[in-house]
């Protein structure tokens, strides 16, 4: 496996948690390698980061600053250490609640990524020299430029449709059915017009897109006998959705998601191998690099072991930091593989949100 | 809370590959809110697939479609089905609905009869101008041909009473397959029906259950050709421009008393038609129309509904609707909002009788209203609860608008002839009947059947089968006796 890192760099190569933490401390906040924004924040923060944070505990001591990447300067949250690395992109969040955030991404952690993706992918037995269809995001989003490299090295082919989710939540929010309907059509014939003639072993791309596959006899069909593995992340599945996607719609293909997150850089959780479709969908996060907690919406405290609460990711590397990033997801905590650094997470859902009984007049 | 000992049955979906258990499960709540089962919820993607086997599945012969009606009419109504007696369904349902056993009792039976009588009910919608069957010889000098507008009928079913499923087995009838997504308040009736039906001879493939949430109906209602739904007005309003959507709302049924009639003659039928069946339906009357001082009326009403006894649901002798106290709390402070300006005559000091047992009787109530043309008159809500309001001829029939069911207790040649007249009015009973009467094979709100089918042109050369011989399968001849 190709590596880009410099294997002397306890930040790029970690061995023990302690180490690494340290030295990403370290690194963020001093004067000559930290990034202005993170620089001008230490002053307001009540503890040293580079004495006081030794610990994946240390790390929920950070304020959440997510909210500032909305608004802050692009070129400043690049570390000073890091100015001569080459800038793969900008990109931002979904940008549904609020404003969109946005990040940059640097050409070293973007091979860190892929390295791990292929890894992953590896134990996934993702094919190989098999051409990918991925009905994803474009820009400002960042999947498609992240999987662009994961699937070259693979030795495949890319080809993108691009989606566009704020269009289709702007329509589902004013209840334009019938434009999503069209929108869905479109990308679907495009698809279908590119399934029909190549060939494709890997298909990539969101559990709502999957759910209209199965509407979709065309689609289906051409899928048929040469699909060999389906991508799937960017939205939430829930345990009874993926299993009827495994055991009814797909059976003959092999599917595995990914909670992928831009705060994070692109990376988050990967769905540990070998579990089985009536399994909880458990994601194991790219650790130390990006890491999981799960907590009590109320306390702040860390759930059991089984138990649900919202989900928060870590993302701790040379090239960026956010620490204490409180994501709208709930999700059940699950033990993580053994040296991994926070939770792993489970069946990964929306913050439920209250719906009150109201009286309504007749009798339905 | 729960009562029962040991685990809840578990209601699974009936997809088509057969029942499927999902993760996803919710309670079925008594009116105390003891457990009474766990509704097993399929995913959007779940109902997209099912609905695509039942697009791609061929329906029975009609003949057979009958023939399995009416058996699973039989199982339905005297079997053990999903581990329910007859009887245990009944007082199943009735705890979970808070409607008295004798009212599901009725509504039960209404089913079964309908399924029994398919065969006949079937044929009242097909204009006279056109033949169930291209093989029938009537096609030779042109016809019109009763064909399906589409394939799967999605129901979105409510569960207020039993009787409201006899829509969609006239469906089943005319060969649509049908997916039925059952109310989380009661499973229980379509989950009978979908299982006698099975037992009977329909296919997984040919009518399926689907319980599921707000998303999931919504999957429902777009993967389906057609589809019905229940609601409020929102839900009317949402689907009034769609072609493929029947909706179901309230019914604001009426009772219009003229002054050429002495109402105290048909006082029964008034009674009945405001509290028979509990008065959970959308063809209780809600609004009566007295022509006159309608003060007599509103008066000798209450006083016979006052003598209505607050009891459990599954007493024998209930005959009011119970519902989980909070939740009759809330429709009594919803009414006490809505009858800002009326004069209470019955209910005024709470219609809410505690059971004591963390449920409720919603008991009967009676108001004036100045005139007829209050918006209140049209509130309906799911216990006997009338609005009386003067009338009179200057006003013609435009108070009794958008009425599912009007009695109309008058002699008036052209009053009756303006209410026969009027499009919004879906029934019109003239004499005694109460609002709330029907009997298989009269429409509800129209025939479901005009619905469901159109009449295409169909012309036949009689050259067309090189032996000269038409109509000669066993199929086609079995359809023209059963159908035509």
């Amino acid at each position: 496996m190709p590596t880009t890192a410099t294997s002397h760099d306890p930040l790029v190569n970690p061995v023990h948690d302690p180490d690494f933490l340290r030295a990403a401390m370290d690194w963020h906040f001093s004067p000559e390698t930290g990034s202005p924004f993170w620089l001008s924040r230490a002053r307001l923060l009540d503890f040293d980061p580079r004495t006081d944070v030794t610990s994946f505990e240390d790390l929920l001591r950070f304020p959440n600053v997510a909210n500032d990447l909305r608004t802050v300067q692009l070129r400043d949250l690049i570390p000073k250490g890091c100015r001569d690395s080459k800038i793969v992109g900008v990109f931002e969040s979904g940008g549904t609640t609020g404003p969109p955030k946005r990040v940059v991404v640097l050409q070293e952690w973007y091979d860190l990524l892929t390295d791990w993706l292929t890894a992953v992918l590896d134990a996934c037995d993702v094919p190989y020299g098999r051409n990918w269809l991925a009905l994803v995001p474009g820009g400002p989003h960042m999947v498609g430029d992240l999987w662009r490299g994961v699937a070259a090295r693979r030795g495949g082919l890319w080809f993108p449709i691009d989606l566009d989710p704020r269009w289709v939540k702007k329509l589902v929010s004013e209840r334009r059915y019938e434009d999503v309907a069209a929108y869905t059509e479109h990308l679907f014939t495009q698809a279908e017009t590119f399934l029909g003639v190549q060939d494709v072993g890997v298909i990539m791309t969101t559990p709502p897109m999957l759910e209209r596959m199965a509407q979709r006899p065309k689609f289906m069909a051409a899928m048929e006998g040469q699909v060999e593995s389906i991508q799937w992340g960017g939205a939430h599945m829930d345990p009874d959705s993926r299993s009827v996607l495994a055991n009814d719609v797909f059976p003959k293909v092999r599917l595995s998601g990914g909670y992928a997150n831009t705060m994070a850089l692109g990376a988050g959780g990967v769905e540990r191998p070998g579990l089985q479709p009536g399994d909880p969908c458990i994601f194991d996060s790219f650790a130390p690099f990006v890491s999981f907690a799960v907590v009590d919406p109320g306390t702040g405290q860390r759930v059991d072991h089984g138990q649900r609460g919202q989900v928060i990711v870590n993302h701790v590397s040379k090239w960026f930091l956010l620490p204490n990033n409180l994501e709208r997801d709930m999700a059940t905590r699950i033990e993580s593989p053994v040296g991994h650094m926070g939770d792993s997470i489970a069946d990964v859902a929306p913050v439920e949100e209250f719906e009150g009984q109201e009286v309504i007049e007749g009798v339905y | 809370m729960s009562l029962i000992i040991g685990d809840p049955p578990i209601i699974d979906s009936l997809g088509p590959f057969g029942p499927r258990r999902m993760q996803v499960r919710v309670p079925v709540v008594d009116v105390r809110d003891d457990t009474l089962a766990e509704l097993s919820l399929v995913p959007p993607v779940f109902i997209e697939h099912a609905l695509a086997a039942l697009g791609r599945a061929s329906p029975l012969p009609a003949g057979d479609r009958l023939a399995a009606l009416e058996r699973a009419g039989r199982l339905f109504a005297s079997d053990t089905v999903a581990g329910l007696s007859r009887d245990e369904y009944h007082r199943t349902v009735c705890r979970s609905t808070g409607v008295p056993v004798s009212v599901v009792r009725f509504g039960a039976d209404e089913v079964a009869r309908h399924m029994s009588e398919m065969r006949s009910i079937v044929k009242l919608a097909r204009p006279a101008g056109a033949v169930s069957d291209r093989r029938d010889t009537r096609t030779a000098n042109g016809s019109g041909l009763w064909v399906r507008r589409g394939s799967v009928f999605g129901v979105g079913s409510s569960g207020n009473y039993p009787g409201i499923h006899a829509g969609w087995l006239e469906a089943l009838a005319l060969g649509y397959r049908v997916a039925v997504r059952p109310s989380r308040q009661e499973p229980f009736t379509p989950q009978r029906l979908v299982m006698a039906l099975r037992s009977a001879g329909f296919g997984d493939d040919h009518v399926v259950l689907l319980p599921c949430d707000h998303g999931g109906a919504d999957a429902l209602l777009r993967g389906s050709d057609l589809a019905s739904v229940f609601g409020g007005d929102e839900v009317v309003a949402r689907y009034a421009d769609d072609d493929r959507v029947f909706t179901q709302g309230p019914g604001r049924s009426k009772i219009i008393v003229s002054a050429d009639v002495d109402w105290r003659q048909h006082l029964d039928v008034i009674v009945e038609s405001v509290a028979g069946g509990a008065g959970v339906g959308c063809v209780n009357a809600s609004g009566i129309l007295v022509e006159g001082d309608p003060r007599p009326l509103a008066e000798a009403l209450a006083d016979r509904l006052r003598s209505m006894p607050s009891l459990p649901p599954d007493h024998d002798d209930a005959v009011l609707p119970v519902h989980p106290e909070h939740r009759a709390r809330a429709i009594e402070k919803y009414l006490r909002k809505v009858a800002e300006g009326a004069e209470p005559v019955l209910g005024g000091d709470g219609v809410v009788a505690s059971l004591g047992d963390g449920s409720a009787v919603l008991r009967p109530a009676v108001h004036l209203l100045p005139d007829c043309s209050s918006r209140t008159l049209g509130v309906e809500l799911p216990f006997p609860c009338a609005w009386v309001a003067p009338w009179d001829r200057s006003m013609g029939v435009a108070p009794l608008a958008n009425s599912l069911a009007v009695t109309a207790l008058s002699t008036d040649e052209s009053l009756l002839d303006e209410l026969a007249d009027h499009p919004t009015i879906r029934s019109l009973y003239i004499g005694d009947q109460p609002t709330h009467w029907s009997r298989p094979g009269m429409p509800h709100d129209g025939y479901i059947g005009e619905f469901l089918m159109r009449s295409k042109g169909i012309w036949t050369s009689s050259q067309t089968n090189p032996d000269g011989n038409r109509s000669t399968t066993t199929q086609a001849r079995s359809e023209r006796l059963e159908i035509a």
